[in-house]
C-alpha cells in the first residue's frame, strides 16, 4: 500500500518541473527576443509577458499539491508562508523608507530582483518548520 | 497531549509508512504525531483510533504541552 507521500507526489512534480523548465525556457527566449531593437512594441510586450504563463501553470500546479496535502504538510506551509510574508513586507518597507532617503540603484533593486526574495524567503521558512516538526 | 501510538503500533506489528497509507497522511505526519511534535486535528485522531479499534481516549492523553 502506497503512503501519501508517494501517491500524489508524482504526477504533480511531474507537472511542476515541466511548468518550472518552460518557465526558465520562455525567459530565456524573451531575454534574447528583447535585445532586437527594432521590434514592434506590442510584440515586446507579448514576448516580455510569454513567461507568465508558464510561471501561471506552475503556481497551479503548486496550488493543487498544497491541496492534496495532508493537515501536518499544510501547517508547514502556513507556517513557512507566516515567515516569508512579513519578511517580504520588512524588506519591502525598508526599500521604501530608503528611496525616500536616498537614491537607490534602479537596475540592482528593480522589481526583477526583489521579487526573488519572495521565495527566498519562503523557502527560509519551509526549511525553519520542517526541521520544527522532524 | 500525549499518545500511545508507536506501542499500538509495535504491537500491531505495523511500520510508520504503514500505518500513513491507512490514515492517507505523510510518514512525516504520523512520525510528528508520534514523537508529540504535533497533535492532530480531531477527525485524524478518530482516524488513528478507527484503525487500532480503540477510542480517542485510549489513544491520546491530554498534558500540558511544553512549547
Amino acid at each position: 500500500m502506497e503512503s501519501k507521500d508517494s501517491k500524489s507526489g508524482v504526477g504533480r512534480s511531474y507537472n511542476g518541473l515541466i511548468s518550472a523548465i518552460l518557465f526558465v525556457l520562455s525567459y530565456l527566449i524573451a531575454r534574447i527576443v528583447l535585445k532586437q531593437p527594432d521590434l514592434a512594441e506590442i510584440l515586446r510586450i507579448l514576448v516580455a509577458l510569454l513567461p507568465v504563463v508558464p510561471f501561471a501553470w506552475l503556481l497551479w500546479e503548486i496550488i493543487r499539491g498544497v491541496r492534496e496535502m495532508d493537515e501536518l504538510e499544510k501547517r508547514i506551509q502556513l507556517e513557512a508562508l507566516a515567515v516569508a510574508f512579513p519578511l517580504t513586507l520588512i524588506l519591502l518597507m525598508t526599500l521604501g523608507l530608503l528611496e525616500i532617503a536616498i537614491k537607490l540603484p534602479a537596475e540592482d533593486l528593480s522589481y526583477r530582483h526583489v521579487w526573488a526574495m519572495l521565495p527566498t524567503f519562503y523557502f527560509l521558512g519551509l526549511f525553519l518548520s520542517k526541521r520544527r516538526y522532524q | 497531549m500525549k499518545n500511545s501510538i508507536r506501542e499500538l503500533r509495535d504491537a500491531h506489528n505495523m511500520s510508520q509508512e504503514e500505518l500513513a497509507a491507512k490514515l492517507e497522511v505523510s510518514r512525516q505526519t504520523v512520525h510528528a504525531i508520534e514523537t508529540d511534535k504535533y497533535d492532530p486535528m480531531l477527525p485524524l485522531a478518530f482516524r488513528i483510533a478507527k484503525v487500532f479499534g480503540m477510542s480517542i481516549e485510549d489513544v491520546f492523553q491530554h498534558e500540558r504541552k511544553k512549547r
